[in-house]
């Protein structure tokens, strides 16, 4: 049988994947290096009756994301670091409010309008802290197209299972090169439908009343049942509330639905970690140098080993901790002054085991920079 | 004791029925506009077979915003400051068979909300927004607000107001609405037509309705209502020497496509094509 095959940039992965997992709603406002995204969506969605809109920012991007959300739809946004800032706003509110939805950021050089053309991973740490109040958060990842695209899907169906905002980092060399892509067949990968209620007419819905399997069933505005949403602490009912013990268990399950389930949200890639020596943990496009390097040096016989990172936050905790127990150092590989670092340093054994192995001047870490800042952590000079 | 013939649109009852009355000062202006909005879409509902659970209430934050999530018998959004109408772009846009009501306010619309108001103006969406305009911020303590009249003081403009004041209808109107209107809550008939108007209207609609806050202007309710009366003058009798006056009346009524009819075209001619190919 006939494989489907693209040669497509990132962007266009992403499009084709959100497609496939059931959008068909877009909204957005065109900023480098996230701009294709919106370009295709505006091409593809009308021919299958979806809507495509170019909204007067990022703010209102985001909010008629929700929107439509609470309408029963599937529906994302995308852009890089300025606007992902504007957005922080409403992606509180889509929290708070648990509506499913799809935030996709192709990250550039910041802060402020930084470097637009080129790649970064600067905005990892926005995307799990960037809004106020205490939340948790899902962002994803991925190095290659084909990853891209099952991560894509990956990244609505995590959406709709947990009733919340998810965010899809990519980055500007991701966005932007293009390679093979193989478009899976249809139902090759799953994709989770929106979970409605099925409380009958007449019978009172509560919007934020989970079932025995922590999955809270949604209504459609302009459905039968009544439907209150609201940003403020709320009841089941989604009325607001002061109640020290209804704001206590809402904000515990908000962080408890995502931060308990690290395990089953929880993807990852990995290369030669068994008898590693030097465990390189790397995620997006600086995986791929970090790959290259590892399968370099292995054929040189040395013990290089590669953990990629896809599912960012929740932070992976436990397998970080399980997979470098061996070590004999870890370095992390991000193109950033050291958001992922931290984290790992916070859970592997000594962590003064773990190195940063970074670039931020714009250019793409090369697997010849790894190369050298290892030499340089091994004491063997460059 | 015979029940106000709109309670039915409130939950009064059940469950929820624990959340009246309204939270809103003795004399503010909110409740009557709520009252106008209820009898506007008991006549769409009655009259001409409008569907209850189409009606979805949108609003942001401020004293207007109180008027949806607490009691309304009505799906609803209580969204965030200035941020209604995107939100309730994306819930029409997404499923067109909505009629969003958007509540709103002159801080809402006129200042951290002003961008989307002009683009949804523009975009002639199906949408009717309501904007109760006291003036200031009545939620956060009475600070100015870009309504604010010149010369008004307020808690930020305790040696009186020196900017200029929006007038919030002939912006929509330049921006593009294609239905929008004046009144006041001392004009309940018209408040109440105008929003009839606004909802069978296929487009944006706005109407502003100058709704009294005798709480932070530290007036009477019947004296500010009164005022409505005698400050205001319809828009097609002023005369020069009604300037000082605050016009009110219809300031917009045409037809033209909205949105959703413009990209249905467009949804068309793409699929046609596809077919042809």
């Amino acid at each position: 049988m006939t494989q489907d095959i693209k040669f497509i940039q990132g962007n266009e992965v992403c499009v084709e994947a959100a497609l496939y997992a059931g959008l068909d709603f877009f909204a957005g406002y065109p900023i480098t290096p996230s701009s294709e995204i919106a370009e295709h969506m505006a091409v593809r969605l009308p021919g299958i009756g979806g809507k495509f809109l170019q909204m007067e920012d990022e703010i209102s991007s985001i909010c008629a994301i929700t929107g439509a959300s609470l309408t029963g739809h599937k529906a994302m946004t995308a852009t890089s670091g300025p606007g992902f800032s504007l957005m922080q706003e409403a992606l509180g509110y889509a929290i708070m409010t648990e509506i499913p939805c799809v935030i996709t950021n192709v990250q550039r050089g910041g802060p402020s309008t930084g470097l637009p053309t080129h790649g970064s991973q600067g905005d990892v740490n926005q995307a799990r802290w960037g809004t106020h109040g205490d939340h948790a958060i899902i962002a994803l990842t991925a190095s290659n197209h084909q990853d891209l695209f099952q991560i894509t899907v990956e990244a609505f169906n995590l959406a709709e299972t947990y009733r919340t905002p998810v965010i899809l980092l990519l980055d500007e060399m991701l966005g932007h090169m293009r390679e093979k892509l193989i478009i899976p067949k249809v139902d090759e990968i799953p994709v989770v439908k929106r979970l409605r209620t099925a409380v009958p007419d007449g019978v009172d819905f509560h919007p934020y009343l989970p079932r025995e399997d922590g999955r809270l069933p949604m209504s459609d505005f302009g459905d039968k049942h009544r439907y209150n949403v609201t940003g403020l602490y709320h009841d089941m009912w989604g009325f607001p509330t002061s109640d020290p013990q209804v704001i206590h268990g809402l904000i515990h399950h908000l962080m408890d639905k995502i931060e308990n389930r690290v395990e089953q949200l929880t993807r990852y890639k990995e290369y030669f970690l068994e008898d590693a020596e030097v465990i390189l943990i790397s995620y997006g496009s600086s995986a791929r140098s970090a790959l290259h390097i590892v399968k370099n040096r292995r054929k040189r016989g040395e013990r290089l080993g590669l953990l990629e990172l896809q599912t960012l936050w929740p932070f992976p905790a436990g397998l970080v901790r399980r997979k470098t127990r061996q070590a004999d150092f870890v370095a992390v590989v991000e193109m950033n002054m050291g958001q992922i670092v931290d984290e790992v340093k916070k859970v592997v054994d000594q962590h003064k085991r773990v190195f940063l192995v970074n670039r931020v001047d714009g250019g793409f870490i090369t697997p010849e920079n790894i190369k050298d800042m290892i030499r340089l952590i091994q004491g063997r000079g460059v | 004791m015979k029940k106000h013939p709109m309670l039915k649109y409130l939950k009064e009852q059940g469950p929820q029925g624990d959340r009246l009355p309204l939270i809103m000062c003795p004399g503010c202006g909110s409740g009557q506009v709520l009252n106008f909005i209820f009898m506007a879409i008991d006549h769409l509902i009655n009259e001409q077979g409008y569907q209850k659970d189409n009606f979805v209430f949108i609003s942001g934050v401020g004293c207007h915003a109180r008027l949806t999530s607490h009691y309304l018998n009505f799906d609803s959004g209580w969204t965030i400051h200035g941020r209604t109408l995107p939100i309730a772009t994306g819930a029409l846009l997404a499923n067109p068979e909505l009629h969003p009501v958007v509540i709103t306010g002159d801080g809402d619309t006129g200042a951290i909300g002003g961008n989307h108001f002009i683009h949804a103006c523009r975009r002639n969406l199906d949408l009717t927004i309501v904007c109760l305009n006291n003036k200031l911020y009545g939620m956060t303590g009475g600070q100015s607000s870009p309504t604010t009249l010149n010369g008004e003081t307020t808690s930020t403009n305790p040696y009186g107001n020196f900017e200029a004041d929006f007038d919030l209808c002939e912006l929509a109107k330049t921006a593009g609405a294609t239905y929008v209107a004046r009144w006041t809550t001392a004009h309940p008939t018209k408040s109440v037509k105008a929003i009839l108007k606004g909802l069978e209207n296929r487009g944006t609609s706005f109407i502003e309705i100058l709704s009294q806050c005798p709480t932070h202007f530290k007036q009477s309710p019947s004296q500010m209502i009164r005022e409505y009366k005698e400050k205001t003058v319809r828009l097609e009798k002023m005369q020069e020497d009604d300037a000082g006056k605050i016009p009110i009346g219809e300031f917009q009524d045409m037809r033209k496509p909205d949105w959703s009819s413009s990209y249905r075209k467009i949804v068309q001619s793409v699929q046609n094509k596809t077919i042809q190919d």
